[in-house]
């Protein structure tokens, strides 16, 4: 019985990793067209206790992608140097899309993982029932 | 004749080997992005009841030793061989939904056999429903 109980908290812990990246990844997409912004990524690592594994995943530190800034040729900006070129983001649009479905087909995952250590619960107390 | 039916035993052991199973699975699921993570699975029921590992579960024989005792049968799962992706984590997806569908098959069964076995006791008391 202790199982499904495990079984669906690892499933929601993997749903609330997933939710988080997508909250990184919206903010990227915002901020594509702000000057000097550097996309967030964040990677997924095991919760750990006592050294021991749980099973439970977990989003780790926030990093900011070193990559270059774009150069945007726009004299008239107001951060525009003497050679009419701006720092813009390091966004890639189709970096941060293609991202997103990753994340909601691993949340999607999850979901049913946790249906189905529910439904198999529960079809354990109907046996109580007859 | 009624003191321990084997039939009983079998059914809620395959029964415990499918929720095993499906905490193991949920981990892979929730690790399914996870650089390194390496994807794990239980042996099959068969094999883990002829090796009669149902009875000699880890325990814990000090109170500063890790507690696998508490993760029970989940403590024999073993990494599965697949292809790694570049960053070095082997869960497909694919392939632990299909896993969960047959753990779904396998607790069902487990559960028939449990209640129809319930069930023909309840006839032979003389009160079937």
């Amino acid at each position: 019985m202790a199982d499904f109980s495990t079984s669906r908290a690892i499933a929601a812990s993997g749903m609330a990793a997933q939710a988080e990246r997508l909250r990184f990844l919206s903010e990227n997409i915002s901020n594509a067209d702000t000057p000097g912004y550097r996309r967030k990524t964040a990677s997924f690592q095991e919760v750990l206790d006592a050294g021991q594994s749980t099973g439970k995943v977990q989003i780790g530190p926030v990093e900011l992608d070193q990559a270059a800034l774009e150069r945007v040729y726009d004299p008239s900006h107001p951060l525009a140097g003497d050679d009419g070129y701006y720092d813009g983001s390091n966004v890639n649009l189709v970096v941060e899309i293609a991202d997103a479905r990753e994340a909601q087909r691993s949340y999607e995952a999850n979901l049913r993982v946790f249906d189905q250590a529910r439904q198999m619960s529960r079809s354990l107390f109907d046996l109580l029932r007859r | 004749m009624f003191e321990r039916l084997e039939i009983l035993a079998i059914a809620r052991d395959l029964a415990v080997h499918a929720g095993a199973r499906q905490t193991v699975t949920a981990e892979n699921v929730a690790n399914a992005d996870t650089p390194g993570y390496r994807a794990r699975d239980l042996p099959d029921f068969s094999e883990i009841y002829r090796s009669g590992k149902m009875e000699t579960s880890l325990r814990q024989t000090r109170a500063s030793h890790m507690d696998l005792a508490s993760r029970g049968m989940v403590a024999f799962a073993e990494d599965t061989d697949g292809a790694a992706s570049p960053n070095g984590n082997t869960v497909s997806l694919e392939s632990e939904l299909v896993r969960a569908a047959d753990i779904r098959s396998q607790h069902n069964r487990a559960l028939s056999v449990y209640g129809a076995s319930l069930d023909m006791i309840r006839a032979a008391i003389g009160r079937s429903r």
